[in-house]
């Protein structure tokens, strides 16, 4: 896999001297585009980014993922992922931490650090995704399909835990 | 996002104010600086792949790798736009190959490209691929667990393959499922 990236460079430049053009140039309007991008998203990221510190700091998300336990419990996932569950959707660094700290708590060989490992790779940050992708549309109320994300990040989660007990 | 960022934020201010008020604005202070240091981060990945992929659109590379995926790309997303279409076909692309940071500006360009034929079904489909991550291997996780030592940090591949597959699978069935419910409530209103 460690070779898909740098061949990916040489095919993309090899193709561009082939069709005669200028790759540095190209290059630069390419990162030119990419400042304007990253400055229109800063605001919205930096929004996003407020809102879970404030959601761990104020023992808000520790409320919820014990309210919410007994339910993951019934959906055979593990009370201690509870909180990884519900912190993921919101924070990819945040969850990457918690993450990590599972797996040094419980060993990187255990049940339970396995099951965070596929419920980690198996999901997505849906509320940062949603804030960078609707930005620029009019319409910004997507409810339905956030709804459908994560209902169907919640099964996903059951199934990993599944998974992991048998494979 | 505007509900639950009002909620949210509303609710911690009330539990911080009661328990511990003088954690609240370092907190607030501190949610500011990740997210600056996050678009920093996020900086580097779009200059490096959008800088490149600006060298494949300009030597036509994108509207190749575009053409062939096109046929299937049109009919799933409803959409005739070319450069959506290779927009959307990078994006999935660079999904399955694992650099989701270069997936992000494809995805971002193909929304608004979208958003000039009013196709908001397209717009949340892609979303949904995206948001529901589909992703070959994962290598983060593996090298995370390499670190600490496991013993085959590799073994967790297959089951995250088939959890991410049934994630996807399941948003994308239900978004269409609720998409024809919808279509043929508002043809029996008109009739």
């Amino acid at each position: 896999m460690r070779y898909v990236i740098p061949l990916i460079f040489l095919l993309v430049i090899l193709y561009a001297v082939k069709k005669r053009v200028r790759v540095y140039p190209a290059f630069t309007r390419g990162v030119k585009s990419a400042v304007d991008f990253t400055l229109g998203l800063l605001p919205l990221i930096v929004c996003v980014f407020i809102m879970c510190e404030i959601f761990e700091a104020s023992h808000l998300s520790d409320k919820i993922s014990a309210m919410l336990s007994p339910l993951f419990g019934l959906l055979g996932i593990p009370p201690q992922l509870a909180k990884l569950a519900l912190i993921k959707p919101f924070s990819g660094s945040g969850s990457l931490s918690m993450l990590g700290s599972v797996i040094k708590t419980y060993g990187a060989d255990s049940y339970i650090a396995r099951c965070a490992c596929v419920m980690y790779g198996s999901s997505e940050t849906v509320f940062y995704i949603s804030a960078v992708y609707f930005s620029k549309c009019a319409n910004k109320k997507r409810l339905l399909p956030v709804a459908i994300i994560l209902l169907s990040s919640l099964i996903s989660a059951a199934v990993a835990c599944l998974l992991c007990r048998i494979m | 996002m505007n509900v639950i960022f009002t909620i949210i934020t509303a609710l911690s201010a009330l539990i911080m104010c009661v328990f511990e008020p003088s954690a609240f604005l370092p907190a607030l202070l501190g949610g500011a600086r990740k997210g600056v240091e996050c678009c920093l981060t996020l900086f580097c990945i779009y200059a490096v792949w959008m800088g490149l992929s600006q060298v494949a659109e300009e030597s036509g590379l994108t509207k190749r790798v575009a053409a062939m995926l096109s046929p299937a790309c049109t009919r799933f997303f409803r959409t005739g736009d070319s450069e959506a279409v290779g927009a959307i076909s990078m994006n999935i692309s660079c999904n399955l190959l694992g650099i989701g940071g270069a997936a992000t500006p494809f995805a971002v360009k193909a929304i608004g490209r979208l958003e000039g034929e009013k196709n908001e079904y397209a717009q949340n489909l892609l979303f949904i691929i995206n948001a529901t991550s589909i992703q070959l291997i994962p290598t983060t996780v593996i090298a995370l667990r390499a670190a600490e030592g496991s013993a085959a940090a590799h073994d967790i591949t297959l089951p995250s393959l088939i959890a991410t597959a049934i994630s996807t699978g399941l948003a994308v069935a239900v978004y269409i499922f609720c998409e024809k419910i919808k279509h043929r409530r508002a043809k029996k209103c008109a009739m």
